[in-house]
């Protein structure tokens, strides 16, 4: 079936930083949940719901998004019919003000612009969550709107969804306004950096916010298009995370533990698909001591781990006490060591550091590929 | 396209019939190990590890399921432009009403055209049904450096085991003099593994001849080798010494299985530079439950644990629920075990169900149990 829609994967904001992973890489690069890519879930999205030309867009440090998206080929997109494009933004550095989603999609406006497909769908590569891009398309489609938006309703958007936009409604689900999280109310419809619309009314909105302001993003213009357009909200419910903090990703792997919370996100009928590595399984040692968490595979386990989400390939060494913590691929955790709410990034090799805890609200980093 | 110096065909109509219900099913080759794997992943990632590009998979019995498992080549990256994994089944000829290869050799006799676009100069010859890990490139160098018209894989064992194998008495310097199949009175104990090397242009005009006879039974073992042996042909034994398992039983392929649990096993799977490759899964890693005890195991991706396993090994999907038990057994892909079971030694085939309470194996049981089919639980 030829799709009415392709997608566009968009990247964070110029004013959202991760502490210390996001050195290394682009948000939708960041490992989650032992195997995955945050980008996996967008992507996943896209190709479940039968979209299959498919625009990423990356601001920096693009090695290794282009290395795991790749051809699209594990996502289950065909390679002739179906295309996944890498669209870099070229024109400036990935801090400038001027680096955002508007002059991403303006650098790369003539390829928009020829793609056959009559409507958009733009999903965020560092927010994870499932959804039928279908349903949403039928649902702008039926509504008669201009511009249809994503959003959840949330309880806590005092400590968490920094960075993140909420939106106000009217009683008709028509979006007031698209302002950013300021933390000031926990009861909040947080916007899911996702939209709907008609290829050309988006390439009208990407021009006429780069004549306004030249630092307006995609959610600045269409604010401001909110009062004389119909712009609407759908509201998404399951599970919903925002990779736009440390302490964000870090609760959003913490939450998945619970393998309720966790089997609602990996449905059969909706697979994430990633990139294999092919390791091989895990083995466990008769001093391994496991307890409520996720394991990749390739893992050597000769230590305690609890309550905490194990990369691939990563080696516990006896005696290795691991609680409440994110371990990335390849790391190594020797013998004696104890690591509490910690989020330790790939490679990195723990063995003189007896004692690493971080706050269960604040999490320590520990660098990639560094020994402690 | 540019020529191919070595072809692979892997002959994987090996039926499997001691392997009981596993592969009534399927196929030996396609039968589920080491927690993620089917037995062909193998040779197949062997041969894409030995910079093998092109590789003919010969099926014939049940292999519905092995032909779509080896038809997708990128699972083992062999999907460059010029790669492939071919699926070749046997020609329906209608002069003769035969529908399967009468012999090792016959069936790659009838695929003589399939071998021939490719124009190689050498063919490897391979088992689809055993377990190791081998770089045929050095194999091949081997094979050059003896100038050999064959080479032949051998793997040296207990020789008061040796009976039970085909055996290659050598001449001392790898030339072998004499091919004995299941000798009485072993005079050496290197036994062939299946796995040859032929000089294409020779084996293609000796299969060729080898179709016409009569009397032939059209076997690499049986006909191919004796006949090259008695022309004085250079054959060759080149000796392997690593971890290599024909998994013809349920013991077997149990204890193939349970191989894996000691972390210094020779197969060792967790090398980066000989990597098995194998159908890629979209699950969730694997869940270890906040009850869960694992004491010694081998567990794969998309496994959730909420009881106790000693000592197993468990495959993709499978569900070890509250309660329940496995011990020293072999969970294959999508197996469940309720809550209350208790499993000893053995083996659970793929998508079974064992239900609450159900007690199967004990500890001194002497073979090990296999379950094929549901086993409903009772009441508490």
């Amino acid at each position: 079936m030829a799709f009415k829609a392709f997608g566009i994967i968009s990247s964070a904001d110029n004013t959202v930083h991760v502490e210390g992973l996001h050195d290394y890489r682009p948000i939708g690069a960041f490992s989650f949940l032992g195997r995955f890519r945050v980008i996996d879930f967008p992507m996943s999205n896209m190709s479940n719901s039968d979209i299959d030309r498919v625009q990423v867009y990356v601001r920096s440090r693009p090695r290794s998004i282009a290395e795991h998206v790749g051809s699209g080929r594990h996502y289950n997109i065909n390679s002739k019919r179906g295309r996944v494009q890498l669209l870099f933004s070229e024109n400036s550095s990935s801090r400038s003000i001027y680096n955002n989603d508007i002059n991403a999609y303006k650098e790369n406006l003539d390829i928009i612009q020829r793609m056959h497909q009559e409507y958009v769908i733009i999903a965020p590569s560092y927010m994870v969550y499932k959804q039928d891009y279908r349903i949403l398309l039928d649902t702008h489609i039926s509504s008669g709107a201009d511009i249809t938006l994503l959003y959840q309703k949330v309880d806590n958007a005092r400590d968490y969804f920094k960075n993140c936009h909420a939106i106000t409604l009217n009683k008709q689900k028509g979006v007031e306004s698209i302002e950013k999280n300021m933390g000031t109310a926990n009861n909040k419809n947080i916007f899911m950096e996702t939209y709907v619309m008609k290829k050309d009314t988006f390439v009208q909105l990407v021009k006429d916010a780069s004549w306004t302001s030249s630092i307006y993003t995609l959610a600045d213009i269409v604010n401001i298009k909110c009062k004389d357009m119909d712009v609407r909200a759908v509201q998404h419910k399951g599970y919903f995370a925002t990779i736009t903090s440390l302490e964000d990703y870090y609760n959003a792997s913490m939450e998945l533990l619970d393998y309720e919370v966790a089997s609602d996100l990996f449905r059969p009928n909706w697979p994430i698909y990633t990139r294999t590595t092919d390791s091989c399984p895990t083995q466990y040692y008769e001093t391994a001591d496991v307890k409520g968490s996720f394991v990749s595979n390739g893992c050597q386990i000769e230590g305690s781990i609890e309550n905490s989400v194990i990369g691939r390939s990563v080696v516990v060494k006896p005696g290795a006490v691991i609680k409440n913590s994110i371990v990335m691929a390849y790391a190594t955790i020797e013998e004696g060591v104890h690591i509490e709410n910690a989020v330790v990034d790939k490679w990195a090799h723990i063995i003189h550091a007896k004692e690493i805890k971080g706050e269960p609200d604040h999490p320590q980093y520990i660098k990639r590929q560094d020994t402690l | 396209m540019a020529q191919n110096e070595m072809l692979a065909m892997i002959l994987a109509g090996g039926r499997g019939s001691r392997l009981k219900d596993l592969t009534t099913k399927v196929a030996k080759p396609a039968v589920f190990y080491g927690g993620k794997y089917r037995i062909i992943d193998f040779p197949l990632s062997n041969c894409a590890n030995s910079d093998i590009d092109v590789v003919g998979v010969l099926t014939q019995y049940e292999s519905v399921l092995l032909n779509s498992y080896v038809a997708q080549d990128g699972r083992w990256g062999l999907d460059s432009k010029d790669s492939g994994v071919y699926v070749l089944t046997p020609r329906e000829k209608a002069d003769e009403g035969l529908d399967v290869y009468r012999g090792t050799a016959d069936a790659i006799s009838q695929n003589i055209d399939f071998i021939d676009t490719y124009d190689p100069e050498y063919l490897l010859i391979l088992s689809g049904d055993h377990i190791y890990k081998m770089n045929y490139a050095q194999m091949l160098d081997y094979h050059k450096q003896m100038k050999a018209d064959a080479t032949i894989a051998v793997r040296p064992v207990p020789l008061k085991e040796a009976s039970r194998f085909g055996i290659m008495n050598t001449d001392g310097h790898g030339k072998i003099v004499e091919f004995e199949e299941k000798p009485a009175n072993p005079k050496s104990n290197l036994a062939s593994m299946g796995i040859y090397i032929f000089s294409w242009k020779l084996l293609r005009k000796m299969l060729v001849e080898d179709m016409k006879n009569p009397n032939s039974s059209h076997d690499f073992g049986k006909d191919i080798i004796p006949r090259m042996l008695g022309e004085n042909r250079g054959l060759f034994a080149y000796e392997f010494k690593g971890y290599w398992k024909d998994v013809g039983t349920i013991d077997s392929l149990w204890e193939a299985n349970m191989d894996l649990l000691d972390p210094k096993n020779p197969l060792n799977l967790n090398d980066p530079s000989w990597l098995i490759y194998t159908e890629d899964v979209s699950t969730l890693p694997a869940y270890i439950g906040k009850e869960a005890k694992i004491n010694k195991a081998y567990i794969t991706q998309g496994v959730r644990v909420e009881g106790s396993v000693t000592n197993s090994v468990l495959f993709t999907g499978a569900v070890v629920e509250k309660g329940a038990q496995v011990i020293d057994s072999v969970l294959m892909p999508g197996v469940v075990v309720e809550e209350g079971a208790v499993l000893t030694r053995a083996l659970v085939a793929e998508d079974v169900r064992v239900g609450q309470n159900v007690k199967i194996g004990s500890k001194d049981s002497e073979g090990i149990e296999l379950v094929a089919k549901n086993v409903k639980g009772g009441t508490k």
